[in-house]
């Protein structure tokens, strides 16, 4: 993984206890769904976090949004620090004037959900919208 | 592995816990809950709890295959219990009893505010744990028990038990 350019797309299929990964830059869109709780997070997301540094480091800002969308189902706390993690590389990205739009998807009815996107709305300055859906029509 | 939706205990497990297990546990405790009409909030805070009992147990619990490990899940009314045992070692013991007596002398706001501070400038463990597991256990628990008895000259017992309103 560590040989990849910036324009790869980083993709990693889920399993039942790690997320699917699809950063796509040439799409603008970085999404991470599912659950995450791999015995050892730090090791599952290490070459990940490894991957959105190198791309933050020769990312040129322009005007077109970055577009991040989470949508966890259970996750880990250690996997919900690695997820600060993440958020605050985006935000290195935004803070060098890239406009960045993170999406917080999750069940209406999931108020635990509400709240973990709320704590991190707090933690970080970029966009950072929270999205309620309908499961059952989505 | 037995499953009943007749008696008061849906769920238990006694045996050997790894990353192969842990996945099976959560699918049988998602069914069970939703068929319970226990609510997403809900179902989120058990499953959450049942992820990290089990990963502190895989992480750090003592193998071995006479003392197997044990989860459970019980409903009483509206209350649901989930609970687990493993063997630790004497010399987990003293750390157990004080970390866990601090948490629990801790008021819901000032847990909130641990769990922030140590989401935002706490570390990682060697195992890849963010030290957050019994912060988030307690204080999104409608209860929480433990309890260290001696179960040989090496080990100890450590039972966990933690409640939901439903």
């Amino acid at each position: 993984m560590s040989d990849l350019s910036v324009s790869d797309n980083l993709i990693i299929e889920p399993t039942f206890t790690t997320p699917a990964i699809r950063f796509e830059p040439e799409k603008r869109t970085f999404s991470i769904s599912g659950n995450s709780y791999p015995e050892n997070s730090l090791k599952f997301y290490s070459p990940i976090l490894q991957w959105l540094e190198n791309f933050v480091l020769r990312h040129t800002p322009d005007a077109h949004p970055i577009n991040v969308e989470v949508r966890m189902e259970y996750f880990n706390t250690s996997t919900a620090k690695v997820l600060l993690d993440l958020f605050r590389l985006f935000e290195s990205l935004y803070e060098k004037g890239q406009p960045v739009i993170v999406r917080w998807i999750y069940n209406k009815e999931d108020t635990e959900m509400e709240d973990a996107g709320l704590d991190y709305q707090a933690a970080v300055k970029m966009s950072f919208e929270l999205v309620p859906i309908d499961e059952e029509e989505s | 592995m037995t499953v009943s939706y007749e008696h008061r205990v849906l769920f238990k497990h006694e045996g050997p816990l790894d990353m192969e297990v842990l996945p099976q546990i959560v699918r049988q405790f998602e069914r069970l809950l939703a068929d319970g009409g226990a609510r997403p909030p809900v179902r989120r805070r058990i499953l959450n709890t049942l992820i990290e009992l089990t990963q502190n147990i895989i992480h750090y619990g003592v193998k071995d295959d006479q003392f197997p490990p044990y989860i459970g899940l019980s409903r009483e009314g509206q209350h649901i219990t989930l609970t687990t045992r493993n063997l630790v070692y004497y010399s987990q013991e003293l750390f157990l009893h004080s970390y866990l007596q601090n948490l629990l002398q801790m008021s819901k706001e000032e847990l909130e505010a641990l769990h922030h501070s140590t989401l935002t400038t706490g570390s990682y463990s060697d195992s890849g744990g963010a030290n957050l597991g019994f912060v988030q256990i307690i204080s999104k628990a409608d209860d929480f028990s433990y309890e260290i008895s001696s179960a040989n000259q090496n080990y100890s017992w450590f039972t966990v038990k933690v409640s939901f309103v439903i």
